[in-house]
């Protein structure tokens, strides 16, 4: 398939999973639960990463997708006592049904445009669930008690990073193939594409449909692992901004940026903890965020390879 | 016997204006045609509208016989038609490789994931338009206009056509770049390949091409022998400006 | 129906107010400013300050609420647009990620808890059956005056056409000897004014809180969407449009779909004229 793999790509992944697998024999369970949170950052980052970082069409209303997924899992078990094994995977369906119906605006606008329209429907949902059948949605307080997965931090923590690391190795080989190639290629010229014989509206409704499965993945596990749900708290501008910024920060269209995105910014706000104990930390990250952000658009992932790069030339120079 | 492209009767408004008026013809196979005419003469429009990029207001396009009109563009291109632009446009940030990768994929995500890329096949047309193995690697951003224009011919060649339509190839370029173009030309000449060419270097053009069709005002003035469509007085008036 | 009518004018008008501000950027510098929200969350907080806390004179705090509006326009033009060449989805994410610092520095020191702004005009009126606040009469009556006075500017002074140039054609404005970067510094500048007096307003409207920029800025989005690209009249139909819809569906359907009808609107209106209603024929 041509996926350029080499030894350290490997030894890499390898290396990084068995340092996960060992992560609740190294640390406390209050830490667990952090890393279960960037755990399921990572999969919304990488989610945003496959649509927004990839094609170029920028989504300020990613919860919409997440939001579909969560509640319709959240319905199904609690209000008609579906089984999870059931509802998981209808939630996934939906959202990519929720995808379908986001990809229809990029049919006919791109840039800013696109970008309102998804945090126009991302307002939308968070106006509707409130609204709309409250005796299910359970309003504007949502809803609690739902089934939970996992008892405990550890097995919460493997079941997160179980789905995570999929996600992310099999997102990871996919964005190596052409189609990642091509899926770039819109971000770049959607035009050009069109001229190379290749129908954008194709590759973006693939694209569409695999960031929402991939949201819809997420939402559904989140659900299932917080046991509760929240509509001023899914459908906030915060949860964008985190979800962006994880993006952003790790080095977007790369899959691993997004992943060690939310990783680094998780610590980074559990380590502003004991000096910042509360939402002010918020202010130091984004402070880092929007520094990182205008000197290097391409997040940390560039400034390691370039690392990287002018390390291997010393040593070819020396 | 059917001809490669054939267009009849193709007219295009925008609002009050009439772009292409009333403009017929064929292309033959393996026949080099110049297309030529004053600014604004509607030569681009043309290409556009046989590409697909604009919808015509009436009249037919038709590839080896096939009413191609309701087509879009990439479906036009798999048919074995493409153009190049009179300004280039490359995928920025991708490599010189990387660009001619993306017209060589399929139209189908499956295969786009199952197959990987064909490096030699990339390489090889890299290699054909000109390029050296040193810039391979490279970015449009460090590339000359004419490099651009290499770049844009070995994309549209990836797309493996069987027609191709090349838009003012030699603007901004030296003659060392004029002269490695149009080599290429001629090599695809040989190999059959049916091209239709617009450019107001008549000179580089002239080599390149069996006959001309001269436009202007959106009609088709002139059209034959290229040598006898350039001697025509109405196109040496609206053309070259001289009686 | 009288009540609903005077409610919906006045709405209409404090948003006409918060929404023109985010108009000047989008017409001329052709961006959106998503810490727009951000103005009106300071302004209010800097009011709150400096009358209910130190208790200056209203007017006072207005205006240096109004000054620090502004000269957060020029900062974040000259810091956030100007590095990143204007670039529309850079300066997007950029705008946002400050947004949410601006929130986080409130909360460092103001806290997180809502507050209650004393009105900046006391006292009430009776119109049939309907109160209306001094204040809120003062809002609208603000509003209009600054349309009216912003309309005329940008019509009659060498400054506004300049602006107006920019908006059409800022390469031919440059050739044509306007210097674009003065244009922008100072379209920043009146729009973070705006912004700020819109806030004040805004703030005593409802209440002062570290998250009370996301309403103000989604509605300025929606009234700048579909009323179009650089029409101020086209800020103001719309606004109309959108207001009295609102009072329309809490008074006649339901208090909770108030927001629903926009945002349907939003999304109808950019799918089927990207343009806005009333897009690029004026400023």
């Amino acid at each position: 398939m041509g996926l350029g793999l080499k030894w350290y790509h490997f030894a890499l992944w390898i290396g990084f999973i068995i340092f996960m697998l060992l992560m609740p024999e190294m640390v406390s369970k209050g830490t667990l639960r952090t890393i279960i949170f960037a755990n399921f950052l990572a999969i919304f980052a990488i989610s945003w990463d496959i649509l927004s970082g990839r094609t170029g069409y920028i989504s300020f209303g990613h919860p919409f997708l997440i939001g579909i997924g969560a509640y319709t899992t959240a319905i199904l078990t609690k209000r008609f006592d579906v089984g999870v094994e059931y509802a998981i995977p209808l939630a996934i369906a939906m959202t990519m049904i929720g995808g379908t119906i986001m990809f229809l605006p990029a049919l006919r606008i791109k840039g800013s445009y696109f970008a309102l329209v998804s945090l126009a429907f991302m307002e939308l949902m968070y106006q509707l669930v409130q609204v709309i059948r409250p005796d299910l949605t359970g309003g504007t307080r949502g809803m609690s008690g739902l089934v939970t997965l996992t008892r405990g931090a550890v097995n919460g923590y493997y079941l997160s990073f179980t789905i995570m690391i999929i996600v992310a190795l099999s997102m990871w080989l996919l964005m190596r193939t052409r189609l990642g190639t091509a899926l770039s290629a819109i971000a770049l010229n959607e035009e050009s594409v069109k001229g190379s014989g290749l129908s954008p509206t194709k590759l973006k409704l693939f694209a569409f449909m695999t960031s929402a499965f991939v949201a819809g993945l997420g939402g559904a596990f989140y659900v299932h692992y917080l046991g509760s749900i929240a509509p001023r708290a899914l459908f906030d501008i915060n949860f964008v901004f985190t979800i962006i910024v994880a993006t952003l920060i790790g080095g977007a269209s790369t899959i691993v940026g997004p992943m060690f995105g939310a990783f680094f910014l998780t610590f980074l706000l559990e380590y502003l903890r004991p000096y910042l104990p509360g939402a002010e930390r918020y202010l130091i990250y984004g402070v880092i965020a929007l520094l990182l952000y205008m000197y290097q658009p391409k997040g940390l992932y560039q400034i390691m390879i370039n690392q990287f790069n002018r390390f291997k030339k010393d040593e070819d120079d020396g | 016997m059917v001809k490669p492209l054939s267009i009849k009767n193709l007219v295009k408004n925008f609002g009050g204006l009439t772009a292409t008026d009333d403009i017929s013809f064929d292309l033959e196979e393996g026949q080099s045609t110049g297309l030529i005419g004053p600014n604004g003469a509607g030569k681009t429009t043309i290409f556009s509208q046989i590409m697909g990029e604009y919808r015509q207001t009436s009249g037919i396009i038709e590839l080896y016989g096939s009413d191609i009109s309701k087509l879009s563009t990439p479906a036009r291109i798999r048919l074995g038609i493409s153009r190049t632009y009179q300004v280039p446009r490359p995928f920025s940030d991708f490599s010189v490789l990387e660009n001619i990768r993306v017209g060589l994929m399929p139209d189908s995500i499956w295969k786009m994931i199952t197959q990987g890329p064909n490096r030699e096949r990339e390489i090889e047309l890299a290699l054909s338009v000109g390029f050296s193995e040193d810039d391979l690697q490279q970015t449009p951003d460090t590339l000359s206009m004419g490099d651009l224009r290499k770049l844009e011919m070995a994309r549209t060649m990836a797309t493996n056509p069987k027609i191709m339509l090349l838009d003012e190839v030699f603007a901004g370029l030296t003659v060392g770049e004029i002269n490695q173009i149009a080599k290429l030309i001629q090599n695809m000449r040989k190999e059959n390949m049916t091209f239709l060419i617009v450019s107001h270097d008549l000179k580089a053009l002239e080599p390149l091409v069996d006959d001309a069709i001269a436009i202007n005002y959106g009609k088709i003035i002139a059209q034959g022998a290229f040598s006898e469509v350039i001697s025509d007085s109405a196109v040496r008036t609206s053309y070259l400006g001289t009686e | 129906m009288l009540e609903i009518l005077i409610q919906g004018l006045l709405l209409s008008g404090l948003y006409a107010l918060i929404a023109v501000g985010f108009t000047l950027i989008f017409s001329v510098g052709r961006v959106l400013n998503l810490a727009y929200g951000s103005y009106i969350m300071i302004a209010g907080y800097v009011y709150f300050y400096f009358s209910q806390l130190l208790g200056l004179p209203p007017i006072v705090g207005l205006l240096l609420a109004g000054i620090l509006g502004s000269c957060m326009g020029l900062l974040k033009y000259n810091l956030i647009v100007k590095p990143l060449k204007g670039d529309h989805i850079p300066v997007e994410i950029s705008t946002l990620i400050l947004a949410v610092i601006l929130q986080s520095a409130i909360i460092l020191y103001f806290g997180n808890s809502a507050k209650i702004l004393l009105p900046i005009f006391q006292g009430v009126i009776h119109i049939g059956n309907a109160t209306v606040t001094y204040n809120v009469l003062a809002a609208t009556l603000v509003s209009w005056l600054i349309l009216i006075v912003l309309f005329v500017f940008i019509r009659k002074t060498h400054v506004g056409r300049a602006m107006q140039a920019v908006s059409m054609d800022s390469k031919g404005a440059s050739i044509s000897g306007v210097n674009i970067n003065k244009i922008n510094m100072f379209t920043w500048g009146i729009s973070g004014f705006l912004g700020a007096i819109a806030g004040v307003f805004f703030a005593s409207y409802t209440q002062l809180s570290p998250s009370m920029w996301v309403a103000p800025l989604i509605i300025a989005i929606a009234i700048v969407i579909v009323g179009g690209i650089g029409s101020i009249i086209g800020t103001l139909v719309v606004a109309h449009i959108i207001g009295f819809m609102e009072i329309i569906s809490v008074a006649l359907i339901s208090p909770q779909l108030r927001g629903v009808f926009t945002m349907l609107l939003v999304i109808i209106v950019l799918i089927i004229r990207p343009k806005g209603l009333f897009g690029r024929e004026e400023l």
